[in-house]
């Protein structure tokens, strides 16, 4: 079994840092989800782990050896391209062998080993096609293919899904996660997409700008966000955001931003924030589902509300900001509406304005 | 299309146009043909007669038996062969080079080598010639091989590259990881994509090389070595006698090889330019 590990990866492209001393282990047999916004440099990192594009600084190692120096080939790694890039003038069949001619596998291993995956992925009746004859499933399917049937050690994955309409996606999303649990490879999957990282992956790392914000399970990235960007950043509606100061200490402590007086004493804050919080500027984060229709609360008014069919997203004016919630679908809410709303303060999130980290104390 | 049909007269006007102009450019070559055909006595009778009234291979006969043309024509062959086969290995690989490839001074490079294309090839031919004597080539095929390359490559390189260009650099990145090496991948990946862009200018290249006169003029002067340009021009024309029926035959059998060419591979020719003129 082969990890990837990055020590002090960096890239730069002329004055343009794509990659940004950047340290992270993937377990073997993994599968981590590289999420962050376009040009983040996410793709970037997965082709130096290809070997197609060369580390300015920094190590990258496979199993244990470093890579910096091998060639895509001697990697023992298969990449899913975004594009597909299937060879335009092979046929299916053609495609699915080349990795194995390329790596001197007999011929009647190779027809045993491309059969099975097309049994695998359903494409025996398409063997003799060339890729324009095929529909974008069938493609992507197709360079799926190409990869799994050298059975390499790491499997990268570039936006693979991007280029499939949505019900599509979805089947994909479920298919690759059987993959995964079926041949037990690590993976390493570049996306843009939030939904795909947090359903299919082990471990999320989230980049931006070419530097690691934050790599944990789906689960503590979406609880525990260790700073503004990766809290904004994931979660459909986006996390509510209000700046303010922080006042007293303590059970006593308070959040105010404008008129708002909000007690926030049940939340417990690391050290660093209790120091000094006397003028401290925060802003703090709370997730659409952690406002509830509450008569102890804040009166908001109702502005928006956007059914979806099991729910309702409503946007309230709360003390002159605008804040998203996630409702029932049955809570009757309309337009103008003035009904009382209250924040959880525990599960409220804290971040400096000043750099954006965390200040929740997350110790249980 | 859905266009509407034009007017009787527009038509009728358009064809007539179309026709005179097929014909203005037509007519030297149908008279090349009719007169290679004509007994020598038929030549100059007055009133001039279009159509043989006896026709006769003599002059054919004459031109593969009697004289170097069969000599003259493997030479052109050679050269038309050889240089292509030189200007496309180096273009395709030069191209990839100038669209893949990140080194310095790569743009700079590119636009110098369309500046030497814009040099008149006469003013080349004396340095070229004292450098052929120099290296010990003057009179020989691969001299004009050479010439013929130095004119030909920057135009094929500048075609080359808006072909190369337009293959996804995925699917060399795929070859690659997929276990190929840069050459495997450049062959089993890329020269397949690039095929209508070779082919179009390979088909320049062999024309250039095939109807070359002035390089082969001066850099060769033997029998052995002369292609059909000039030695059908040195051993037909002197300053005495024009031997016409046997000029016209060498002619059409010149033209013939490359109106073959253009027949069967026009359709890539046209693409090849149009993605030269979209591109480049």
């Amino acid at each position: 079994m082969t990890g990837i590990t990055f020590e002090g990866v960096s890239k730069r492209f002329g004055n343009v840092s794509a990659v940004d001393a950047l340290d992270l282990e993937i377990g073997a047999g993994e599968f981590v989800s590289i999420l962050g916004p376009s040009g983040c440099g996410k793709t970037t990192l997965l082709r130096m782990v290809a070997g197609l594009e060369q580390p300015s600084e920094g190590s990258i190692s496979i199993g244990g050896s470093v890579v910096n120096d091998l060639p895509p080939s001697k990697r023992d790694i298969a990449l899913v391209f975004q594009t597909y890039a299937l060879y335009p003038h092979m046929t299916v069949a053609g495609n699915i062998e080349y990795p194995l001619k390329k790596h001197r596998v007999p011929k009647t291993e190779r027809a045993e080993r491309v059969r099975r995956v097309a049994t695998l992925l359903k494409l025996e009746e398409l063997m003799q096609r060339k890729p324009r004859q095929l529909s974008g499933g069938q493609q992507q399917r197709v360079a799926l293919g190409r990869a799994l049937v050298r059975d390499p050690a790491v499997f990268l994955l570039d936006e693979p899904l991007s280029n499939l309409d949505a019900k599509l996606r979805a089947h994909m999303r479920a298919e690759l996660i059987q993959l995964h649990r079926r041949i037990g490879r690590t993976m390493m999957y570049v996306t843009h997409d939030q939904l795909e990282a947090m359903t299919m992956s082990e471990r999320i790392a989230v980049i931006r700008d070419g530097r690691l914000q934050q790599f944990a399970p789906p689960e503590e990235v979406y609880a525990r966000p260790s700073n503004d960007f990766v809290a904004g950043f994931i979660g459909t509606p986006s996390m509510n955001f209000m700046t303010g100061r922080l006042a007293g200490a303590g059970a006593e402590r308070v959040f105010q931003s404008g008129d708002l007086n909000l007690s926030i004493g049940a939340l417990a804050l690391t050290d660093e924030s209790a120091g000094n919080d006397d003028e401290r500027l925060v802003r703090i984060g709370i997730r659409p589902e952690d406002i509830v229709l509450d008569d102890a609360g804040e009166r908001a008014r109702v502005m928006v509300v956007e059914p979806t069919g099991h729910e309702a997203i409503v946007v309230f004016d709360y003390r002159g900001n605008d804040v998203v919630a996630r409702m029932g679908a049955d809570s009757g809410l309309r337009p103008d509406d003035v009904v009382k709303v209250a924040l959880r303060i525990d599960r409220m999130h804290v971040f400096a304005e000043s750099d954006g980290r965390r200040l929740n104390d997350d110790r249980d | 299309m859905a266009t509407p049909r034009k007017p009787l007269w527009r038509r009728v006007l358009f064809n007539v146009l179309a026709w005179t102009v097929v014909l203005l450019i037509a007519l030297p070559l149908l008279w090349m043909i009719l007169t290679s055909l004509k007994p020598q006595t038929e030549l100059f009778v007055i009133p001039p007669t279009i159509f043989p009234g006896e026709v006769t291979l003599e002059h054919y006969r004459r031109l593969l038996a009697e004289t170097p043309f069969l000599t003259y024509l493997e030479n052109s062959l050679w050269l038309a062969g050889a240089t292509t086969l030189v200007v496309i290995v180096i273009a395709t690989l030069g191209a990839h080079s100038l669209v893949r490839f990140s080194y310095p001074g790569r743009e700079r490079l590119a636009r110098l080598v369309l500046f030497t294309y814009l040099l008149p090839s006469v003013v080349l031919i004396i340095p070229l010639y004292f450098l052929m004597i120099r290296v010990g080539l003057v009179n020989t095929l691969a001299s004009l091989v050479i010439a013929y390359t130095t004119f030909a490559l920057p135009y094929a390189l500048w075609l080359l590259r808006s072909f190369m260009a337009a293959i996804p650099e995925d699917l060399e990145a795929a070859a690659l990881v997929d276990g190929a090496t840069r050459m495997q991948a450049f062959v089993d990946v890329i020269l397949p994509q690039a095929v209508p862009g070779i082919i179009s200018t390979a088909i320049f290249t062999s024309i250039l090389a095939w109807n070359e006169y002035l390089y082969a003029l001066v850099l060769v002067n033997s029998d052995e070595v002369r292609p059909l340009t000039t030695g059908v021009m040195n051993m037909l024309i002197t300053s005495f006698n024009i031997e016409w029926s046997l000029l016209m035959a060498a002619s059409v059998m010149m033209s013939v090889p490359l109106i073959v060419i253009f027949v069967f591979l026009q359709r890539f020719l046209t693409r090849g330019f149009g993605a030269g003129a979209v591109k480049g």
